[in-house]
């Protein structure tokens, strides 16, 4: 039998596959923390359902597959049945439940319907972290090959394409790009701002969703805007400029490789920190995973460029106006940021200080509900029907509910599922955006800063200072 | 019936007891040897303590709980006061403890025992109907989780009864041994099904923390394991 799921695979080799799958698991269990997690987790028969009434998927679906604890049991089954001596000695007795092709396509399916929003560990009565179950599963599924070929093809460029990114721009198109919105900013909003290229001993290394560079040109030119108001040290990595890390979604080998490679791009540079731009996924694979990766000299400390945002604002380095964005807006939490309640705080103090009329949703902040794209599922356009439809549903009701017109996202992959999200829920007078592009528009600027918007305005202020 | 109630509160007691709490002990060990073994593989050891004990006790005083499922969790806080104190500080239970261990025991009166007995009753047949009548419960439910409910239930009511033979609705001495066999029971349950969480439950937010530190070299020596070192992604 073939595996066959909702979204698209390479060609997966059948031939073996629950005994490689069970030499996969065992593999990763000997060589990792897991075993702790799921043993935990199996003595204490976790199957309750109250995680149910926070998962956004289950409460549109209703269906038994989409309760989280329902899904760590599919693989706590394999677990208790193949690791455990209780297990073995129940198959001795009888116990029918056999690892078969079926079972695993069910837990290729039904492992990529779950947004790895971890909303689900907030509500479990024992305190299990099904999100952490589901993390493994999908390593275990990537090591037998099953993988949504969205995010392989994607990792493989930016591990061994010559790109090295998962929007394979080419350096030269990168460059190209930069300038672009160099000139575009000095155009449109009269700003002088630079994008530094491979400036070595910069403080800050800058990691953005590398899709910015052509979706988001607002965001980046707000980062940029930002960094040339203060006086800001930054730069970008020729060799590796990527914040994408499709490894925390599917193998913890790929999180290591790509985390590796933003530390050795660091490194090249003589940089000190690694500076993600505004990308949810990928500010939590750099912080949480630089130190376990970064090796035994230590790796660099990773800042959200929110953070320097509010840092630069609250020590007055930055002049934003007061109240000027007019229309209601609203900000989506990421949950990669929001559920440890990393940055939480920091994008609110912005835009409380720069919006006249920002409403919270209910619930926001650790609590927040996901977008419908979590966990890579964004980047697998086939499935967008289940993400916008079903995993977008309590996202867009809590979005008509503030009666915004904009939609602040600090989060590449969000803003693309929430675009889509109002698109499919009649909410089109919402306008979703990343917090930068308001920065950008309520940046009050040093005079320095300023040129002339068009060669119009260009030759009047030189008529004027002749 | 006395010969079967003299062994139900003796021999048979104290041979549940050293089942439940050697079985306890394995679990708790067991657990913590993994945490001990996770710390010290783990490549950034930095746990943030203060965040583990939050949560930690924000679920050992599960009050947030009652927001987003209020009758559920309810009938879970009002099941596990009364399942914790009753048992433990019931002044009949106390003379049994105390023949198999003999220190000193806070004791509960009869009176606030019997409300909490039939406020644990109630929380477990609300449980027991959130099983079966919730979908996503029902869904999830093997028949061992009804079991286990049902047990506690006549658990908790055939002492209720024990301690007034008037309502009993069988013969009192019946009752009794009732109420001793199926409390034998549950001790020997405890450490083999899910209540094991009983002594679990204080770690299992370390636990989920920790499972997010991997040691440095997981990737490469899950590679080599498979033999992938030089396959491409």
């Amino acid at each position: 039998m073939a595996i066959q799921c909702s979204y698209h695979l390479e060609p997966v080799d059948t031939v073996n596959l629950p005994h490689r799958f069970l030499e996969a698991m065992a593999a990763i269990l000997t060589h990792s923390n897991y075993a702790m997690v799921l043993d935990a987790a199996a003595r204490m028969k976790a199957r309750c359902g109250r995680c149910s009434v926070t998962c956004p998927v289950y409460q549109v679906t209703g269906e038994s597959r989409d309760v989280p604890c329902h899904r760590s049991e599919l693989l706590l089954k394999i677990y208790r049945r193949y690791f455990t001596i209780r297990g073995a000695l129940r198959a001795r007795l009888g116990d029918p439940f056999v690892l078969t092709e079926e079972y695993i396509n069910r837990l290729a399916e039904d492992y990529y319907r779950c947004t790895a929003c971890r909303r689900c560990k907030l509500e479990c009565p024992i305190g299990v972290d099904h999100g952490l179950i589901t993390h493994l599963g999908r390593w275990i599924l990537a090591e037998v090959g099953i993988v949504p070929k969205a995010l392989r093809v994607a990792t493989r460029e930016q591990l061994e394409g010559k790109t090295r990114n998962t929007s394979a721009i080419p350096y030269v198109a990168l460059k190209d790009t930069c300038e672009f919105l160099e000139e575009d900013c000095a155009d449109v909003h009269g700003l002088k701002i630079e994008f530094p290229i491979d400036r070595e001993g910069a403080e800050y290394v800058f990691f953005p969703a590398v899709s910015d560079y052509l979706l988001e040109p607002d965001t980046l030119m707000g980062n940029a805007a930002v960094m040339m108001a203060t006086g800001g040290s930054w730069t970008i990595g020729s060799k590796f400029f990527d914040g994408i890390n499709y490894g925390l979604f599917y193998s913890d080998r790929m999180l290591d490789r790509i985390v590796s490679a933003e530390i050795a791009e660091v490194r090249r540079l003589r940089g000190q920190k690694i500076l993600i731009g505004e990308c949810g996924h990928a500010s939590r694979s750099a912080k949480y995973f630089a130190p376990t990766f970064g090796g035994n000299s230590g790796a660099p400390p990773v800042v959200n460029f929110m953070e320097y945002t509010l840092k630069m604002l609250q020590e007055g380095k930055l002049n934003l106006r007061r109240g000027c964005i007019e229309e209601r807006v609203t900000y989506h939490d990421p949950c990669n940021i929001a559920r440890s309640g990393w940055i939480v705080d920091q994008p609110r103090e912005i835009l409380r200080h720069i919006c006249r009329d920002f409403v919270e949703m209910t619930p926001h902040g650790r609590e927040n509900y996901c977008c419908g794209g979590g966990g890579g599922t964004v980047s697998i356009d086939e499935i967008r029907a289940f993400r916008t439809v079903i995993g977008g549903k309590t996202k867009a009701e809590q979005i008509r509910r503030t009666g915004a017109r904009i939609l602040v996202s600090p989060c590449a992959n969000c803003k693309k599922q929430l675009a889509e999200v109002c698109q499919d829920h009649g909410l089109e007078n919402v306008t979703v955006c990343g917090l930068h592009d308001l920065v950008l528009k309520a940046l009050d600027p040093p005079q320095w800063m300023k040129v002339a918007k068009t060669a119009d305005e260009a030759e009047e202020r030189t008529a004027s200072e002749t | 019936m006395d010969t079967w109630i003299t062994l139900a509160r003796g021999p048979l007691f104290r041979l549940s007891l050293a089942v439940c709490l050697l079985g306890l002990a394995y679990h708790l060990g067991n657990t913590l040897a993994h945490i001990v073994r996770a710390h010290r593989r783990a490549a950034d050891k930095r746990i943030p303590r203060g965040e583990v004990v939050t949560a930690t006790l924000r679920w050992l005083l599960p009050v947030r709980l009652l927001r987003a499922n209020p009758l559920g969790s309810a009938a879970s806080l009002l099941f596990h006061v009364g399942i914790l104190l009753v048992p433990l500080f019931y002044v009949g239970h106390v003379r049994l403890w105390q023949s198999a261990l003999p220190l000193p025991w806070p004791v509960l009166a009869p009176g606030p025992s019997d409300v909490l007995s039939l406020l644990t009753a109630a929380g477990l047949l609300l449980l027991l109907a959130g099983r079966l009548l919730v979908a996503a419960s029902r869904q999830l439910t093997a028949l061992a989780d009804a079991l286990l409910l049902t047990v506690l239930l006549v658990l908790v009511l055939s002492g209720y009864w024990a301690a007034h033979p008037a309502a009993s609705p069988l013969a009192p001495r019946a009752m009794v041994l009732v109420h001793m066999l199926l409390g034998d029971l549950a001790l020997v349950l405890t450490p083999l099904s899910k209540i094991v969480h009983c002594v679990l439950t204080p770690l299992t937010q370390l636990v989920g923390e920790l499972g997010w530190h991997f040691p440095a070299a997981t990737g490469r020596h899950v590679a080599i394991a498979l033999g992938k070192e030089n396959e491409p992604v």
